[in-house]
């Protein structure tokens, strides 16, 4: 097989790296902001609860995070008679909500970080021009917590690029698992060092498209 | 009356900040209250801008209630929509300036007025332009708070607060997070505003200013007034110990 | 005190020379004065090699290679690899030899590694569950079908392998990392047939109820060892003591365990 064979039937499976890539994205970074509100919750038994989560999720690695949403229904219910899940099919579904409720858990520390560094006068002026607590959040907290969390939101995206190969535990056929696939078949290294190019190309785009994202942001301090 | 608060009190935890103040002020008035650190006089300031909630008493602003006590003595906060038109009858301009430092100066002024009043855009445009100019910021406009010096930092926050078209004003040590040679173009706009017949009250170490600015001195310390007066008298011949002690700490 | 300093100084010299003179014989001749044999498996591939009910490798193939190594007079360890990179691991040197229900690959004989007579024909079938009324290969026509990745069934469906007329008709192939993925996939309903070597269809299907392998034999193929390339001596000494154990009967024995395998052995029939 030729070089060029190789790069192209990799290319295939790189659809599917992008989809995971994005619909993550997608899903995680709007439930880590509601994540990171329940942790910062007043209620006690919400903001527990959602450490308690947010600690498993952590702490664990996210391959058996990506087994238990996949298998962990169909085994959970198998010996049950009233209902019974079968695994998906399309292992796009459970690859991303694997990543998306994994991903959320880490944006909403860094959310949390993000927010509670803010100067506390920064409410108190809002709340004394009369700024609802809606006004407050959108308008004056969030675009600079924005601005303080994007290079740790840089680090995670690209964890997450590389990441994506992990959903070849569960049978995704994407890049990297295809990868594998020609390198067994041919008994060649050459995949894993398209493999890697493509990673950095990647993560290369990612790089410079958050750079710019930093940079617009740098009209102020 | 603009503002009266009756028998304000207020503890952190054991500590009794707030031995049952009470203050009113009057249109046109202008009050300093001095102190020493820690006499509550920054308290009072928060008290009034329901920064931080009252254990008992009451306040109103232009007679409408806005904190109220029923006879078992529990304390009442309006809400909704009456407390939004009470927010808007008083501005705050802080030690710490907390300008919103991803907005222009200009936003800054205009943001509140535009989408918490819901105030025509060409007028907000204008009054918050014509404040600029009388902070002599006019040229300042599209800068980011960060460009600028302390003083106008300062300055910037006076005009925001005024942008909302407050019956008062309270300066919490609008001076005392500036370096020296910058208090005075702060000062001068705040003895400008007092000479248009502004309502402030106004917490200040600076002596002289609040002796020349105000219409009454108020003097606090250990969470109660001591003495107040017309600045002549509380400053020229102070009847407490207590005054005389502070006050004599600042001259030279 | 001297004296006895001196004799210390002695023994370490001696020592260390023993040291350096072990390491040069090891790597020069690789072959009778190698002390130790290590054996690379799929630590996930019974009944050829597999993690035991006591916790430690056993499996038709370890129990083989155990005897030669007895035979051979050298000590004896297994090193699981990861299939996927089991060549990549042979030639780093992490282990002496693939041995593990492996298939000879044209493509491994052209890389250059040295490879041992076949000893097992082993025959690739489909795995489907019992009530889906699949009979042939050809009622899977637009069916999803599972593979384990790195086996000779993943290579046969490929592209360029001799099954890919028959992978082209599948709607889709998923490739797992290990076989019980593949069942699990098969069994929750993922995927409609696994397609596996004949032996491990047959143990599963034996242990599990509900599972029945499609009578047709699809793509013949043989196990062998493989061994890095030049290792042709280290080969032969294998083949050697492996023949032995089949001349006095150890060999028999052995393969008397294992039912599921016993009519595929090439040196027993």
């Amino acid at each position: 097989m030729s070089l060029w064979t190789m790069v192209l039937k990799m290319s295939e499976g790189l659809g599917r790296t992008c989809a995971i890539f994005f619909l993550t994205l997608l899903f995680s970074v709007p439930l880590g902001m509601i994540v990171a509100f329940a942790r910062m919750s007043k209620n006690k038994v919400i903001s527990g609860i959602t450490r308690f989560f947010i600690s498993i999720l952590r702490g664990t690695p996210l391959m058996l995070q990506l087994l238990a949403v996949t298998y962990g229904p169909y085994y959970i219910t198998k010996s049950l008679d009233f209902i019974s899940i079968s695994v998906a099919r399309n292992k796009l579904i459970p690859v991303v909500v694997a990543f998306a409720i994994n991903y959320a858990a880490y944006f909403a520390e860094i959310y949390r970080g993000g927010i509670e560094s803010m100067p506390v006068g920064q409410y108190e002026a809002a709340e004394v021009l009369g700024y609802t607590k809606t006004q407050t959040f959108v308008k004056i907290i969030l675009p600079q917590v924005i601005k303080r969390i994007l290079p740790s939101i840089t680090n995670e995206v690209i964890t997450l690029v590389k990441d994506t190969s992990m959903a070849f535990t569960v049978s995704y056929q994407e890049m990297f698992t295809i990868g594998k696939q020609i390198a067994n078949s041919q008994t060649s290294f050459m995949p894993f060092v398209v493999a890697g190019v493509f990673y950095f190309v990647f993560n290369a785009i990612v790089d410079f498209g958050m750079g710019k994202a930093e940079k617009a942001l740098d009209y102020y301090q | 009356m603009i503002l009266e608060m009756d028998n304000i009190q207020k503890s952190f935890g054991t500590l009794r900040v707030l031995r049952n103040i009470s203050l009113s002020v009057d249109a046109g008035e202008v009050v300093s209250i001095i102190g020493p650190s820690g006499s509550g006089k920054s308290t009072l300031l928060r008290c009034a801008t329901f920064l931080e909630t009252v254990d008992s008493g009451t306040i109103s602003y232009m007679d409408t209630p806005a904190v109220t006590m029923d006879e078992y003595g529990n304390i009442n906060y309006v809400s909704g929509a009456e407390l939004r038109r009470i927010k808007s009858y008083y501005g705050l301009v802080f030690q710490q300036f907390n300008l919103f430092p991803h907005y222009t100066v200009l936003k800054n002024v205009m943001d509140a007025p535009l989408h918490v009043q819901k105030r025509d855009k060409a007028e907000v445009r204008e009054t918050a332009l014509e404040l600029l100019r009388k902070m002599g910021l006019a040229d300042k406009a599209d800068a980011y708070p960060c460009q600028l010096s302390g003083g106008q930092q300062q300055r910037v926050a006076i005009a925001r607060a005024l942008a909302t078209k407050p019956e008062i004003l309270f300066f919490d040590e609008p001076t005392s997070a500036l370096d020296p040679e910058l208090t005075g173009e702060v000062l001068k706009v705040i003895k400008q505003l007092a000479e248009e017949d502004m309502t402030m009250v106004i917490v200040t170490h600076e002596m002289p200013f609040a002796r020349a600015v105000s219409d009454r001195v108020i003097f606090m310390d250990g969470g109660v007034i001591v003495e107040q007066g017309a600045p002549e008298a509380v400053f020229g011949d102070p009847q407490q110990e207590r005054t005389k002690l502070f006050l004599r700490g600042y001259e030279r | 005190m001297k004296k006895a300093l001196s004799l210390i100084l002695a023994l370490i010299l001696v020592l260390s020379l023993a040291a350096c003179g072990n390491k040069d014989d090891s790597s020069a001749a690789g072959l009778e004065e190698t002390p130790t044999f290590i054996m690379g498996i799929d630590p996930e591939y019974p009944p050829f090699s597999y993690l035991g009910d006591d916790g430690s490798y056993t499996g038709f193939d370890v129990e083989i290679c155990k005897a030669a190594c007895e035979k051979l007079g050298w000590s004896f360890e297994v090193f699981g690899v990861n299939w996927d990179d089991k060549l990549v691991q042979l030639d780093a040197g992490e282990c002496d030899c693939i041995w593990s229900g492996m298939t000879i690959l044209e493509s491994m004989k052209e890389a250059g590694y040295v490879l041992s007579e076949p000893y097992y024909d082993n025959t690739q079938v489909l795995l489907v569950k019992s009530d889906s009324g699949f009979a042939s290969s050809a009622d899977l026509s637009g069916k999803d079908v599972a593979v384990q990745l790195g086996t000779s069934g993943e290579a046969l469906l490929s592209e360029d392998g001799d099954l890919a007329d028959l992978a082209a008709t599948f709607n889709s192939i998923v490739t797992c990392d290990s076989f019980l993925k593949c069942f699990t996939e098969l069994d929750g309903g993922a995927v409609d047939a696994v397609f596996v070597d004949l032996p491990v269809a047959a143990a599963y299907a034996a242990e599990n109820e509900g599972f029945s392998i499609i009578n047709e034999q699809l793509g013949a193929e043989q196990y062998g060892i493989a061994f890095r390339s030049g290792d042709t001596e280290l080969c032969a000494a294998i083949e050697g003591a492996v023949a032995q154990l089949v001349s006095d009967g150890t060999y028999a024995e052995i393969a008397e365990k294992y039912p599921d395998i016993v009519n595929n052995l090439l040196l027993l029939n």
